[in-house]
């Protein structure tokens, strides 16, 4: 397929999975509010952002609307919910022709919905709900994109910004919420951690209700079933990234598959407890590193070779 | 959300529009025509005496048993559909780009058999004429040492491309799709009022106003027997695949400016029903007079290009420098005959609006056949006569520049102010050879849902004629309207709009 398309594409399901992450990051935290005392809501908060924003907890005011406005509705904010759906459609019509009506459709008309949304009138809006039935759409979407795309090379690009998105984002999440320094997490904030994750279930089938910090740890980074782990992630990002570029000299593959390689290996053979006592930030930061060199490497080999190293 | 906005409109259970009894309702008195003025232009719905004719007997007995509020209910509800499925242009402003629809009327226009079979027989022999036309001048130009048409048209012309002389192309179809348009005088005879022969667009505004009338009015639609138009991409993918010089595995793309440019939704619309790869200039890279796309798994060549970019900006090494549209090297595997390109370049010499003028006498000298459809009389300031014809009445005629297109450039005489048509005059002065004049046409009307009843508006037509190894239409057309009452101008870019358009079988 046209480099050009497999970098739409890739970068399109990149910035709907981040779409998807901070809206159900933002319905969760919205209504797990009442259940929080005021102290433990505020550090709930400078989680939640520290987690989706680049931002420090400083920049923000203290106002759940403020926050959300600015996480959800604010343009100027480029990791927000709506300048990800921007980016997303952007790439989307620029690859217009590679996707089915259905695909378009609807993510066009989740773009609509929520870019009619105004940031000074959320309020008005009960944005946990907005924000609720966005999720849906965006499963909505999801189901198109699994059953009315051809699973060809252009959806496992889709696949691959999908998953090496979700990996990302899970590390980063898990890093706040792991990290020693600053307020620790209460009994409430690991079942809140859960369900930013739509974790909660799983796990209790898998350990009970009873939360603790190891073993959701362990599920969240290694179990191989549940799609929001990050095992699970690198297991379908180096299944993607088998089906990429089939064509391609093998020279070429070989340098992306190596840094694959490396990554499951780490992630499949990890021990929780070890990490646990050696410092789970920089196994997530390693993980998220690696992210970023399979990217680079996807971006060298498939899509922005030069036209001289193949003539 | 999920409900697409046209699926809760039903027609079915309506009455049947050919059993039910007739109605009278009078243009110009009865609900909903009580506004709708017939004038001196023909009208495409209803006869002089104010009675529907009967081609429009169905349309007129639906509208007249639907509330207005339903009406316009349906009206939204295809604007709803047409900005889901992200049929808009961009418009820019200070802080916010905002995405318009092209309005879409909710009525259909509609062509009879025998209409129909008249202008499709007239714009295959002309499309016929032009090309031979084209092959003649890029050619052994017989048709400038006969005189026929005067030499310094041809290479003065901005549009005249010395780099096509000597080069062959496939079929001698230099124009691969063209889309006439066409307008209707007092009388009703269809007139061709200009050419468009380089990158002409609307054929995807076309079939998605299809999509959405037909389910507007899925009654009516189902028992007048109108001709279907889905086919029109298959029909442009047989025709490219036969510009190729062979029959197996053509590797075919179109090309597009990119996301920016206004037709962009047409380009991916055509790519995508084709099953053809959309493509930009930096996705193209010419290699030993070769042209290929860059993959992920590597090059793959490519051997029909339908290219929607202009002439200028296909290959700066040739045409423009500083585009960054087109792909250098380009035109060099063109000539080599590694790539065939659709429409071939240098096209527009012949769409140019003075050697409309032309066209007749075209036809009669490449055919020995009388034109089958009308023009327009026109007069080319070039000539002094005309020149001081048009200049004593700017108050009745189009003066339009020659080489302009969109509706711009152009002075509406019976609609400019004095101190507009003053300052046009003095524009015509300065450069005779760039204007022509046409009496003004009172477009034909036809009926357009105005939001609380239906008016005439007036309307224009444009087919789309494809031509290579055969010529063919298929039978539909954009209807373009100037929803302004009483304005003359049917482009997008000036406050026009379109309408489905319905060739009846029979």
């Amino acid at each position: 397929m046209l480099s050009r398309v497999a970098d739409s594409l890739y970068w399109m399901s990149r910035y709907i999975e981040r779409a998807e992450h901070t809206a159900r990051v933002l319905a969760v935290k919205l209504e797990s509010m009442a259940e929080q005392t005021p102290d433990d809501g505020r550090a709930s908060w400078a989680r939640v952002v520290q987690a989706l924003g680049h931002m420090s907890w400083d920049e923000v005011p203290d106002d759940a609307f403020a926050i959300t406005k600015r996480l959800a509705f604010d343009r100027a904010n480029v990791s927000s919910l709506i300048a990800s759906l921007t980016l997303a459609r952007d790439n989307a019509r620029q690859v217009r022709e590679a996707l089915s009506n259905e695909v378009w459709g609807n993510l066009n008309r989740l773009y609509l919905y929520l870019s009619a949304v105004q940031g000074d009138s959320i309020r008005a809006h009960a944005p946990a709900s907005l924000f609720r039935r966005a999720l849906d759409e965006m499963q909505a979407l999801e189901g198109v994109i699994y059953s009315t795309l051809s699973h060809n090379e252009g959806w496992y690009f889709l696949e691959l910004g999908k998953y090496i998105e979700r990996a990302q984002l899970l590390g980063r999440l898990l890093d706040v919420y792991f990290r020693k320094d600053g307020v620790q997490p209460k009994y409430f904030d690991w079942l809140v951690l859960l369900k930013f994750c739509t974790a909660f279930e799983p796990y209790t089938k898998l350990y009970t209700a009873s939360v603790r910090p190891q073993k959701l740890a362990q599920f969240l980074l290694f179990d191989a079933d549940f799609p929001h782990s990050i095992c699970f992630s690198i297991d379908r990002m180096s299944e993607a990234l088998a089906h990429v570029a089939p064509a391609a000299p093998p020279g070429r593959r070989a340098a992306v598959e190596r840094l694959a390689g490396r990554l499951k290996a780490g992630v499949d053979f990890g021990q929780i407890d070890e990490l646990l006592s050696g410092g789970i930030d920089v196994f997530l930061n390693d993980i998220t590193r690696q992210c970023e060199k399979i990217h680079e490497a996807v971006f060298a080999s498939y899509i922005t070779y030069g036209a001289e190293t193949v003539l | 959300m999920q409900q697409e906005a046209l699926a809760d409109i039903e027609d079915f259970g309506g009455p049947d529009p050919l059993t039910e009894l007739p109605r009278a309702a009078l243009a110009g008195k009865d609900v909903p025509y009580a506004r709708y003025r017939l004038g001196a232009a023909y009208d495409e719905m209803f006869a002089p005496d104010g009675k529907p004719r009967g081609s429009y007997a169905a349309l007129d007995r639906r509208l007249t048993s639907l509330p207005l509020d339903e009406l316009a209910r349906r009206q939204h509800a295809c604007e709803q559909s047409f900005l889901h499925q992200g049929i808009t242009f961009t418009v820019y402003n200070d802080s916010q780009a905002t995405e318009r629809i092209i309005p879409t009327d909710l009525l259909p226009r509609i062509v009879t058999a025998k209409e129909w079979d008249h202008v499709e027989r007239g714009l295959i022999q002309r499309i016929h004429a032009l090309n031979l036309f084209l092959g003649d001048i890029y050619g052994d130009a017989k048709v400038l040492k006969d005189g026929i048409v005067p030499r310094e048209m041809i290479f003065g012309s901005k549009h005249y491309r010395r780099e096509m002389r000597g080069i062959p192309v496939p079929h001698g179809a230099y124009v691969n799709v063209c889309g006439s348009d066409l307008v209707r005088n007092e009388t009703g005879e269809f007139l061709v009022l200009e050419d468009n022969l380089r990158v002409p667009s609307g054929v995807s505004y076309m079939l998605a106003n299809r999509d959405v009338v037909r389910r507007a009015f899925p009654g009516i639609f189902r028992s007048m027997n109108v001709r279907a138009i889905e086919q029109y991409p298959l029909e442009l993918l047989a025709t490219l695949r036969a510009l190729a010089p062979f029959d197996q595995d053509v590797s075919i793309a179109v090309l597009t400016p990119g996301v920016f440019n206004s037709a962009y939704f047409e380009h991916a619309f055509l790519a995508r029903q084709m099953g053809v790869e959309l493509v930009e200039g930096r996705d193209l890279l010419v290699n030993d007079n070769v042209v290929y796309t860059r993959t992920t798994s590597g090059l793959k060549r490519i051997d029909v290009i339908y290219r929607r970019i202009d002439d200028d900006f296909i290959d700066p090494l040739i045409f423009r420098e500083n585009s960054s549209l087109g792909v250098p090297g380009l035109f060099n595997a063109y000539r080599a005959g590694n790539v065939v390109i659709a429409n071939a370049l240098g096209t527009g010499v012949a769409d140019d609006k003075a050697i409309y003028a032309y066209v007749p006498r075209l036809i009669r000298y490449y055919l020995s056949e009388e034109p089958l459809l009308g023009s327009v009389e026109t007069f080319l300031c070039r000539e002094e006569k005309s020149l001081a014809h048009v200049m004593a009445n700017l108050d009745k005629l189009v003066v339009k520049a020659v080489g302009e297109s969109g509706g711009y450039g152009m002075l509406v005489g019976p609609h400019a102010s004095p101190a507009e048509r003053a300052a046009f005059g003095e524009k015509i002065k300065a450069d005779p050879d760039n204007y022509i004049a046409q009496p003004t046409i009172a477009l034909s009307t036809a009926p357009t849902f105005v939001g609380d009843g239906v008016e005439a508006r007036h309307v224009d037509l444009r087919p789309f004629i494809l031509a290579g190894a055969e010529t063919k239409l298929v039978p539909g057309a954009l209807t373009r309207v100037a929803l302004k009452q009483g304005s003359l101008v049917v482009n997008s870019s000036q406050g026009g709009g379109s309408k489905d358009t319905w060739v009846l079988s029979a």
